[in-house]
């Protein structure tokens, strides 16, 4: 057990000190739309916040949650301190800390990935099968299985409600597969409160389910903590989305994208937004040996006075 | 006036509490390590060097251990409840399969660093903000600052006082069982220890709880004067309706989706109500004070050491928020800028420009 604590140790401070040092993490995944049917392509679009929509491929096999995708396309995020990685807050380290929203009713808003964001200026998840239209996750990053050969969308919604979220502006369509259809299958809506519950497993293959009269509904808030854009507790009744139309987007209407390549180095930024020195770290560290020197050397010379 | 500056004397209770309370503002701004620890060092020193030898000074200690405690837990809750966040997996314990009616709770499974980080950041957090009230109850003296109190608010300040002070007594009674153990050779470990220990400290309890009734009732604490039944009553009215009419405007103005009217009207209503309240109770009570504390230049100093401490934090939040709130996106060493880290420094004032307390053993003066 001591040994295993001491390796614990080890390996902590090992990956301390060589942290991973791109935004994109180029170890995993790769650039660009998925070749084959084989893994999920995952669109990273920052909307009203700026910046290149960002378009990576998961080349995995094997099953794996909308997470999974996210993370193993080299994707850098960060989860809420409440809910941890099952509410993403950050994608990219967008919205930074610095980095103001003007999202309505919140003035000078910033996210601090603290608590849960507002429902005016959240990461709206997305999945949608190959040549499928987007389709607004009804369920939690870690709660379903992305669609192999599909997609995965998260793209940031900015004062928009539950019918008005933008979806990626990437057609779901891989490159060179234009011609065929959609065959994903409508997912089941979650059938209680409890955020761990797990969508139901696929069947294999997929039957198209439902048909086109599918609605969507507009996620339910308090079923899943990914989905904050319904707080109103008067949700008007659902009715058909624009974007329920059974047919993808159009490719050629696609919005810029890159792989992500270029993406600076997210320690760089961090460090340069928050103005941050490495020697104030080492001379706050020195400052608390200091003062504890200090309070102990004051604490022995008044219990010696007392004895005398 | 400088001269008499350092002459040995115990300071205003409000000016320590003043300054512990900003620490404790600029602590719960931020989770960044480095800080906080600052925050604890500069509160330990401040403590050591200036609390007098009253019992209520020794029980800093016990804050401490409750710190330790308090960052502890929140670092065990991790582990056991799923510290799976973030990628790098730093202990894989069995995973404790539950049944269906338990879904959403995880026992053990794989911890990650990330995972521990964050619920050491968070628990360093409250922690910090403990160990300055435990500085701030080491510092001030509670009955001088019950003196201090406004006439009406004097008996809801005595139960105040009575109630914090219920700590630092239960340590100096501790300390005096065992004192008195020691003195009759009595070595013994383990329960029957404790049981020596625990009863005479609670008949001790009781006994010092129904002393202080008689001495307070003696001393006309609760008396009614000569105010009538009726004008009694409405002065608790005045007093309950503009506390009421405050917590509602102060809600409604720090909540944005709560109509306007209900926001500063009421607000502005309520503490106008609760004013008058408070000049009819302090009209009916009269109390002499036996030599007020004064507020001299060394509390001013005090004071705004911590105001200025939880100014800079609330500055550099608003500025630059990034390395107050370490991410964990990547691990890494926290980041930290010279604003807040300077800021917090300035809490460390005290320790060398407040007068010295009086000691029944005064140290040699410094050169």
């Amino acid at each position: 057990m001591r040994s295993r604590l001491i390796a614990a140790a080890a390996a902590v401070l090992v990956t301390l000190v060589a942290a991973p040092a791109y935004a994109i993490d180029h170890s995993k995944g790769r650039p660009g739309f998925c070749p084959t049917a084989t893994g999920v392509t995952v669109v990273v679009d920052f909307q009203e916040l700026g910046g290149t929509t960002i378009v990576r491929c998961f080349p995995s096999a094997a099953r794996g949650t909308g997470l999974d995708a996210l993370k193993g396309a080299g994707f850098q995020i960060a989860g809420v301190q409440r809910w941890g990685e099952g509410f993403i807050c950050r994608v990219e380290n967008r919205p930074s800390a610095v980095e103001i929203i003007p999202a309505q009713g919140k003035k000078n808003y910033r996210e601090l990935c603290i608590d849960t964001p507002p429902g005016s200026a959240y990461w709206s998840y997305w999945h949608a099968g190959n040549n499928c239209p987007w389709v607004y996750s009804q369920w939690g990053v870690k709660n379903r299985d992305f669609i192999p050969g599909g997609f995965e969308g998260w793209s940031f919604s900015l004062n928009r409600t539950a019918d008005t979220n933008p979806w990626p502006r990437i057609a779901a369509v891989r490159p060179g597969s234009t011609t065929g259809h959609c065959d994903a299958p409508v997912e089941p809506k979650p059938t209680s409160s409890n955020p761990n519950e797990q969508a139901p497993p696929r069947p294999n293959p997929p039957p198209r389910a439902g048909g086109d009269d599918d609605p969507e509904q507009p996620p339910a808030a308090d079923d899943d903590p990914t989905a904050p854009a319904a707080t109103s507790t008067t949700l008007p009744p659902p009715r058909p989305r624009a974007s329920a139309s059974p047919t993808a987007g159009n490719p050629a209407l696609n919005a810029a994208y890159t792989g992500g390549e270029g993406a600076p180095d997210v320690n760089d930024v961090l460090r340069e937004q928050s103005g941050a020195s490495l020697l104030a770290a080492w001379v706050a560290g020195a400052a608390v040996l200091l003062l504890a020197a200090a309070a102990g050397w004051i604490a022995w010379r008044r219990n010696r006075a007392r004895q005398a | 006036m400088f001269g008499t500056y350092f002459l040995p004397r115990d300071l205003h209770p409000a000016a320590w509490w003043v300054w512990a309370l900003g620490l404790a503002t600029a602590a719960s701004r931020t989770t960044n390590p480095w800080l906080l620890g600052l925050i604890i060092a500069v509160a330990c020193l401040v403590v050591v060097a200036r609390r007098g030898e009253a019992p209520w000074a020794l029980a800093f200690r016990l804050y401490l251990v409750l710190a330790g405690f308090i960052v502890t837990m929140r670092v065990v809750f991790r582990v056991i409840f799923g510290g799976a966040e973030g990628s790098t997996i730093i202990l894989r314990l069995p995973e404790i399969p539950l049944p269906a009616w338990a879904a959403g709770i995880r026992l053990f499974g794989a911890v990650s660093a990330e995972s521990v980080l964050g619920g050491f950041y968070d628990g360093l957090r409250l922690a910090t903000m403990v160990v300055c009230l435990g500085a701030a109850n080491a510092l001030a003296n509670p009955k001088r600052l019950l003196k201090a109190m406004p006439a009406a608010l004097y008996e809801v300040g005595t139960a105040v006082t009575v109630a914090l002070s219920v700590f630092p007594q239960l340590a100096e009674s501790v300390q005096r069982v065992r004192q008195a153990r020691k003195l009759r050779g009595g070595t013994g470990k383990g329960v029957r220890a404790l049981r020596g220990i625990v009863i005479p400290v609670l008949a001790d309890a009781l006994d010092r709880s129904l002393l202080l009734a008689a001495s307070m009732d003696s001393r006309g604490y609760g008396r009614a004067g000569v105010a009538t039944t009726r004008a009694r009553a409405a002065t608790g009215a005045l007093m309950v309706v503009g506390l009421l009419g405050v917590c509602v405007g102060v809600y409604a103005t720090l909540d944005g989706s709560t109509p306007r009217y209900l926001a500063t009207p009421v607000l502005v209503a309520g503490l106008a109500v609760a004013v008058a309240g408070f000049r009819a109770a302090g009209r009916r009570v009269h109390r002499s004070r036996y030599r007020p504390d004064r507020w001299q230049l060394a509390e001013v100093v005090v004071a705004a050491s911590g105001v200025a401490v939880a100014v800079v934090m609330f500055g550099t939040s608003r500025v630059d928020p990034t390395n107050l709130n370490p991410s964990l996106i990547t691990l890494s060493w926290p980041l930290l800028s010279w604003p807040p880290l300077l800021g917090v420094l300035a809490g460390v004032v005290p320790a060398l420009l407040a007068p010295p307390p009086v000691l029944a053993t005064p140290e040699e003066v410094p050169a």
